[in-house]
């Protein structure tokens, strides 16, 4: 039996929540926090159902500090305590000690939560994500997939006909071939996704190593890469990306993202490497030389922790490129069609010249608002995470 | 001085590229600091303290002399002394908001160091010792820092932190760089009376770099002063004499613009006539005395012909640089009627 992303939208996987939910609920019953428990039972039962005993032990982990959290605030920790240097006991236990980090684990997720409400355009935007992403994992135990083609059945006399507009029993209509328009879009989005966001994460991983390494290192090996992201950047991208697509069969959606993150990482590199070029020179930085604290030190402690909100808004926008750069793609038939995919329902609305038939617009729209929807709610959510990720925007808790 | 000095810096040169140009920021600066010692350097801006600070911390290499860390140059330190010489000189900056990296709590600031130069064994200690860090800067009580990030603090209190951070490993030295110009005026004397306590429990010696004469008297009262001038030490002596009888045409100009809390006083207080009110560039520094053009002590022949170095003057318990001085000619107003008259 797979417990691990299989067991998500099943029984089991909700089985698996309830379960990661009984040790921080546990304490907060016994400490008499009955909203943290509620929160952590719904936390829990939502991550397991929706990711299995991933997204089960996560929340367990999570919601345990935001627990400890509320119970610890009544702690002693000799920094609380007001008494002189010598009437302090600062030795602590192992027990305390894990405690301790466990409430300042809490601590952010709440001051993360916090953030992320804040801000009303960047909750949007994620309640927008949420929004996709339960269609995307519980769509399909409500909806079945159509992907027969009912040419002929519903071509019958009385029955529904094909390129049909929107109606009680399919609410987004039917297509070329009579099949539900609104199946279509629930399970078309994942693949699209999935893609955009690996393409995202390689361009980002990409940029911050190269960008990091030319930033700190300097001298030549900060003008090789200089001079390498040059050289791509003059490069037409897009239709290099559709040469290069006509080229290769993309039967792998991981080595499309690939050949993206190949081509679209300059733009964000020359960013970091400007980033950390001015971080270099902070005062802090320069303290931290002093101090001998070490390269590692310096890059890991001084240098990203000021840089994460940038690169993960970065890495957002990058998303976002990548996936009108594969929806372009499959627009222009560059890529294998493979269904469902939203990108390739409006690839077939192009070449059935669905958009000269009035009643097959929703065929067409429904994608087209989809992918917007997502692009939107995108770039909303980047508000919060900027927020989130910046401590100065952090209220304190 | 029978002690071994900490710190000595032997004709001292340090020019910065600015496109092609050279830019002669230090030139031939010459500086011992005894351990325990304070010394103060005045100077308006852009006459090279801060840059003499960072060469004196080890943060940035000298161009040409020589920088001697008890007796060795600091080049010549390897592996575990090197290290040991790192963290023995320590710099606090001026801008108390971009001194502390906003991403950790100050708790975190002050444990990185600790944590890595095993300066404590066990969480017990770290703890302990992170206390005492804050106590000693008067963060008090403790607790109500230790959580807190930077930006959470007053100006003044990063002030205190960055202290504490400096102080984390033990240092011999520290170049307070311009440490309390952005803090308020009211918290400026807890801080300095702060750093002299300091100097006296750790057995730490303190650069104090500030362009304000009367910072520098108050905190140096009973020490030694040093009074730069475009990229050059012009006077260097005890507090008392530099203040009280200064001999430098340039400090006695820093003094006699100094303004009182009296208005009246001010207003009334008899300003030195400078020649020229403009400091020149760093890429044209006049021939001689560098601040020849502005000296209404002026002497042609003498204080345009020579770059003047620092020794002894009669009438006079500090070394200045002024040939007239050390040359024994004296002062004399300069006649302005005597230049010949400019064409066109």
């Amino acid at each position: 039996m797979n417990l691990g992303f299989g067991a998500a939208a099943t029984l089991t996987g909700l089985l698996i929540g309830v379960l990661c939910s009984l040790p921080p609920l546990g304490l907060a019953l016994k400490h008499r926090l009955y909203r943290p428990a509620l929160l952590t039972l719904a936390a829990c039962a939502l991550g397991g159902f929706s990711a299995g005993l991933w997204g089960g032990a996560l929340m367990l982990v999570l919601m345990s500090g935001v627990v400890i959290s509320y119970a610890y605030v009544d702690r002693e920790d000799p920094f609380t305590s007001r008494a002189s240097i010598d009437e302090v006991d600062f030795s602590e236990s192992n027990w305390e000690f894990s405690l301790r980090k466990m409430a300042a684990l809490g601590r952010t997720v709440r001051a993360s939560a916090h953030a992320l409400v804040r801000n009303k355009a960047g909750f949007l935007g994620f309640l927008g994500l949420v929004f996709f992403f339960v269609m995307i994992v519980f769509g399909p135990l409500f909806i079945e997939y159509d992907g027969q083609p009912h040419y002929y059945d519903r071509l019958k006399p009385g029955a529904k006909t094909l390129f049909q507009g929107p109606s009680k029993e399919f609410p987004l209509g039917l297509d070329w071939q009579g099949r539900d328009v609104l199946s279509h879009i629930v399970y078309g989005g994942k693949n699209l996704i999935r893609t955009s966001v690996e393409a995202g994460l390689m361009t980002t991983v990409i940029a911050v190593v190269l960008g990091s390494m030319a930033g700190l290192l300097g001298g030549v090996v900060d003008q090789a890469l200089s001079a390498l992201s040059n050289f791509i950047l003059t490069i037409p991208t897009f239709p290099l990306l559709v040469v290069l697509a006509g080229i290769i069969t993309f039967d792998n959606h991981t080595y499309l993202a690939l050949l993206f993150a190949a081509l679209y990482w300059p733009t964000l590199m020359r960013a970091v490497r400007a980033q950390v070029f001015s971080l270099r020179e902070r005062d802090y930085v320069q303290a931290a030389v002093a101090l001998d604290l070490g390269l590692p030190h310096l890059i890991f402690r001084e240098v990203l922790p000021n840089m994460i909100s940038y690169i993960v808004v970065n890495m957002i926008f990058t998303i976002r490129g990548a996936m009108y750069a594969l929806v372009g793609l499959v627009f222009l038939g560059m890529v294998p069609v493979q269904e469902p995919d939203w990108a390739v329902m409006i690839y077939i609305g192009r070449t059935r010249q669905v958009i000269f038939n009035a009643r097959a617009a929703s065929m067409l729209l429904s994608p087209i608002i989809a992918i917007a929807l997502f692009q939107l709610s995108l770039v909303l959510f980047t508000r919060s995470l900027e927020e989130i990720f910046n401590p100065r925007l952090r209220r304190g808790l | 001085m029978s002690e071994q000095p900490l710190i000595e810096l032997r004709h001292v040169y340090r020019t910065f590229k600015q496109g092609r140009q050279l830019i002669p920021v230090l030139q031939d600066v010459n500086l011992t600091i005894a351990p325990n010692e304070i010394v103060c350097l005045v100077g308006e801006s852009g006459c090279g303290k801060t840059t003499t600070g960072k060469i004196i911390a080890g943060l940035l290499p000298q161009s040409e002399g020589e920088v001697l860390f008890q007796g060795r140059p600091l080049e010549s330190y390897r592996g575990k002394e090197r290290a040991a010489m790192r963290r023995a000189l320590q710099i606090v900056h001026q801008d108390p908001f971009a001194s502390l990296n906003p991403a950790h709590t100050i708790g975190q600031i002050l444990s990185f160091p600790l944590k890595h130069h095993k300066m404590v064994s066990g969480r017990a200690e770290l703890r302990r010792r992170i206390w005492e860090l804050l106590t000693l800067v008067d963060l008090t009580p403790p607790g109500d820092v230790v959580n807190k990030y930077p930006h959470q603090l007053s100006g003044g209190q990063r002030q205190r932190v960055s202290i504490a951070r400096a102080l984390t490993v033990q240092p011999k030295l520290i170049v307070a760089d311009e440490a309390v110009s952005m803090v308020d005026m009211s918290i400026r004397v807890s801080l300095l009376q702060m750093l002299h306590d300091l100097r006296d429990k750790l057995n730490v010696a303190i650069i104090f770099i500030t362009h304000d004469l009367a910072l520098a008297k108050y905190f140096a009262w009973g020490e030694r002063i040093a009074v730069m001038y475009l990229g050059r030490v012009v006077e260097i002596g005890p507090t008392e004499q530099v203040i009280g009888n200064s001999a430098h045409p340039y400090t006695r100009a820093l003094i006699s613009a100094v303004p009182e809390a009296d208005p009246i006083r001010t207003r009334s207080k008899q300003r030195m006539k400078l020649r020229s009110e403009d400091i020149p560039k760093l890429t044209e520094i006049p021939s001689g005395c560098a601040f020849h053009p502005r000296c209404p002590f002026f002497v042609p022949g003498v204080c345009d012909a020579r770059v003047p170095t620092l020794g002894a003057a009669e009438g006079y318990a500090q070394q200045v640089a002024c040939p007239p001085l050390t040359e024994g000619l004296g002062l004399r107003e300069y006649e302005a009627a005597a230049e010949a008259p400019v064409a066109g």
